[in-house]
């Protein structure tokens, strides 16, 4: 018999992370440098009056970099982090900025952490396999 | 067993409200029966507490799902910031919800929708300075009609009927006031930059509406929209009076304004919480800084209204009392939260008080009728900047009592040294930035260095909107606050605003060009994250619970609020290191306090003992700081919890969401005893 909590638990928390071993995650190198730069551009034009040229948040925004925001995204697949800025940002116009864009977003926000590129470039279809981990496996 | 059970509960309850408050002295316009809770903090004292006893240390941990209640269809899109408290008025629940602010009423027992209200404002609404549901309603009743009073996005506010959720037809034009009209300036309709997201307040039929900006890091000029505070009758929506923050010319207060700056100088307005004392007939109101957060220069003088409390006449709206908490701020210290009113005893003199949080980590305790402070708040020098163009007060008022709940200003001593490395590695990264105590100004920003100030509390607190809660029975205030420096450095950038100085960070001058279109020069909040191998700069905790004694003004207990961040658990340069609770380096989190317990969620995921992602609420034995309790729940606490007892039960209701996870209500309630069920 499980424990009322546990109950609970599993009731009220539908999005259990995916086990690690079947995913790749955000230090496999899942970005280009050049995706990266693209990137960095239309974040330069589209986000950063907000969130910060550097990603850091202020009191406009949250940040986009550092300890917390880490945390808080820690476990989810990319899809999700993708999901919210595909679907809710910039706040006053979301489509001003396309979704194919957004990708390259993503992957300066990558960059930005400090999470190393690689061979391939990031693709929307790929991101519901990348976990994205605070801390390096 | 059952009926035992109920009964108790429903004659108990009732009568230790009675005994609470039965005096009226801090009851509010929304009069309560005993299980309600009708309105943003309780009671019109803002004390967010109940002295309901259901809910407690044996049966926190059992507590059940009574319903849940997703926002995600009231909107164009889902909202991951969802910041109301829910009011309770016979047994219904009444809230702002989803992207658009919609407005839902709910059964209290079972979350079903009773009715919803919606506005849709077009470009006013999607443009507006302060979008997304905001903290709430107001209830309004004159013992035959019932009324949901809010605030739209686009600046607006509406009034329905509490029974059908239709707007009502006598209130303004159709049930709708204008409130870019009226405001003693001109303002465009649509995009004058104005509005307000707080939940408003009302009583003696006068409903108090403050008035909120964007952010003012880097305002795009120095001419912005004034923050002025009004009072309309709630029966017709007409305006009562209008207060001004910045005072016109032969005002009082306008010789703390020199060259003509308040002629142009907008923003002092009151974006947070204000609180009312009914006796008395005082609504006080926590204001902002006027525009530029951290930047001066064109609104030289000590600035009043500026920072300050202010207590006004609710019927009239002439001021009362004024204390400035910050003269001529530089540092976003904005009044943040409702203050909260309490009746202490100090060295055996009974006083109506009442106690302000703030960002800087201070709690200011007045004198509410008469403003005096409750033990000296001493005027000390302050040093003064280099920053062209600024006007620095000589002197920022300092709290002698209770002690600072947070670290103020910081040294080397503050950063991280769970290792001789990291700490190292963290002296080596600040010694790019200004350190220093409680009003140390910003600079402006050099590559070379300074490239800021290292600011703790950050621009966000401290203490934020949440505030605290009260327990009168004691008399001690509770508060959640966190820990992490922002950074703060001036530019000059003509390219982005008209003001001298904005905030931001010099670039560096060997790096590639910005991309054609990107923002030039620094940005709001600009910066490079500070981190330590990806660990907080500063050592634990990063939050905090406090408890207050007001009576003493001293400290009763602190405690970490918030489990241990997976990246620090985790973390390779930790391994077999023995690390207490850290609590999170960010959060707005209101508290509960009730007959034993004092009831918080945590700001940030986690995984939770059960291994699930999420983040608990946590119940505290309200003396000691004990935990007593925790339930696992989806997402962290983005709204603040509130409590009602409705057919007997106690149930606990509190607004959820945040990375990846729509806003939710959660409502718990303690489950029957074994025979009852
Ligand atoms: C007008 C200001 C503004 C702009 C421009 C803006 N954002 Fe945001 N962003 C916000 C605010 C405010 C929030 C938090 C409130 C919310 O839920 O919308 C947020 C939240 C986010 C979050 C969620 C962060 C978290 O940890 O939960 C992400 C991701 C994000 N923004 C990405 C972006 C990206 C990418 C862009 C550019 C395409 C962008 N934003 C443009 C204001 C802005």
């Amino acid at each position: 018999m499980p424990t009322r909590a546990a109950v609970l638990a599993a009731w009220l928390v539908s999005l259990a992370p995916a086990p690690a071993g079947q995913m790749r995650s955000v230090w496999d190198g899942v970005y280009t440098v050049e995706q990266a730069q693209r990137g960095a551009a239309l974040y330069q034009t589209h986000c950063a009056s907000c969130h910060g040229v550097a990603l850091t948040g202020a009191e406009a925004a949250p940040a986009l970099t550092g300890f917390e925001f880490r945390s808080n995204w820690s476990g989810l697949p990319l899809g999700e982090l993708f999901e919210r800025l595909r679907s809710s940002m910039p706040p006053e116009d979301p489509g001003q900025v396309s979704a194919r864009d957004k990708v390259d977003v993503l992957a300066h926000l990558l960059a930005v952490g400090g999470l190393p590129a690689g061979p391939a470039e990031l693709a929307r279809d790929a991101l519901a396999g990348i976990r994205f981990e605070a801390t390096k496996p | 067993m059952a009926r035992r059970f109920r009964l108790l509960a429903l004659v108990l309850v009732p009568l230790v409200w009675v005994l609470v408050s039965g005096d009226g002295r801090l009851a509010g316009q929304a009069r309560d029966s005993g299980g309600e809770w009708t309105t943003f903090g309780g009671d019109l004292a803002s004390r967010r507490y109940r002295p309901f006893d259901q809910i407690n240390r044996d049966t926190f941990g059992d507590l059940e799902i009574a319903w849940r209640f997703k926002t995600d269809a009231f909107g164009p899109r889902p909202e991951f910031t969802f910041q109301a408290t829910p009011l309770m008025v016979g047994g219904v629940v009444y809230t702002t919800a989803g992207t658009r602010r919609d407005v839902v009423a709910l059964d209290a027992a079972t979350g079903e929708l009773l009715w919803m209200h919606r506005e849709d404002e077009g470009a006013r609404g999607e443009g507006a300075p302060r979008r997304l549901s905001g903290r709430g309603v107001a209830y309004w009743t004159d013992g035959r009609e019932a009324r949901i009073v809010y605030v739209t996005p686009g600046y607006r506010m509406i009034a329905l009927d509490a029974r059908t959720g239709r707007p009502v037809p006598g209130f303004g034009s159709g049930g709708a006031v204008d409130l870019k009209l009226e405001m003693d300036q001109p303002i465009d309709l649509e995009t004058g930059e104005v509005g307000l997201h707080s939940a408003l307040v009302i009583a003696h039929d006068v409903i108090v509406v403050g008035a909120a900006h964007l952010p003012g890091g880097a305002p795009k000029s120095r001419v912005n929209v004034k923050g002025h505070v009004r009072g309309y009758d709630a029966r017709t929506g007409k305006r009562l009076w209008i207060f001004h923050t910045i005072p016109q010319a032969g005002q009082p207060g306008d010789d703390t304004w020199e060259r003509d700056a308040a002629s142009y100088t907008g923003n002092a307005g009151v974006w947070t919480q204000m609180t009312i004392d009914e006796d008395l007939g005082l609504v006080y109101l926590p204001v902002e800084l006027p525009t530029g957060d951290y930047y001066g220069g064109h609104r030289p003088g000590a600035g009043l209204y500026g920072e300050s409390l202010v207590a006004l006449d609710l019927k009239t709206g002439q001021r009362k009392w004024h204390f400035q908490l910050v003269h001529h701020g530089l540092w976003d210290h904005d009044v943040p939260c409702a203050p909260i009113l309490a009746d202490i005893t100090v060295d055996g003199r009974l006083i109506k008080a009442i106690a302000q949080p703030s960002k800087q980590g201070w709690v200011y305790v007045f004198d509410r009728a008469t403003g005096e402070a409750v033990w000296p708040i001493e005027e000390r020098p302050v040093p003064a900047g280099d920053v062209p163009g600024e006007w620095y007060a000589p002197t920022q008022p300092f709290v002698t009592k209770p002690p600072p709940f947070e670290l103020q200003g910081v040294t080397i001593d503050d950063l991280i040294d769970f290792t001789p490395e990291l700490r190292a590695e963290a002296v080596k990264l600040v010694s790019r930035y200004t350190l220093g105590p409680l009003f140390t100004p910003p600079p402006v920003s050099r590559w070379e260095g300074p490239l800021g100030l290292l600011m703790v509390p950050s621009s966000t607190g401290g203490a934020n909107w949440p505030g605290g809660a009260l327990d009168p029975e004691t008399n001690v205030l509770y508060l959640y606050s966190f820990r992490n420096p922002s950074v703060i450095g001036l530019v000059h950038d003509p390219s982005r605003s008209d003001m001298t100085y904005v905030q931001g960070l010099a670039a560096d001058p060997n790096a590639p060009k910005p991309a054609p279109g990107a923002a030039a020069g620094g940005a709001e909040g600009g910066g490079v994250a500070l981190t330590v191998q990806g660990l907080p700069i500063l050592k634990p905790p990063y939050g905090t619970m406090t408890a207050i004694d007001l009576d003493r003004g001293e400290i009763v207990w602190q405690v970490p609020h918030g489990e241990t961040p997976d990246a620090v658990r985790n973390h390779p340069a930790l391994k077999g290191l023995d690390i207490p609770r850290t609590g999170r380096t960010n959060g707005r989190i209101g508290t509960l306090v009730t007959g034993s317990l004092v009831i918080a969620g945590e700001p940030g995921f986690f995984t939770m003992p059960n291994g699930l992602r999420g983040a608990m609420l946590r119940a505290y034995d309200k003396a000691t700081g004990k935990e007593v309790g925790a339930v696992p729940m989806p997402a962290p606490q983005s709204g603040s919890p509130m409590t009602y007892m409705l057919d007997g039960r106690q149930y606990l209701v509190v607004a959820v969401s945040g990375a990846g996870y729509s806003g939710e209500l959660l409502a718990f309630r303690a489950p029957l005893p074994p025979a009852a069920r």
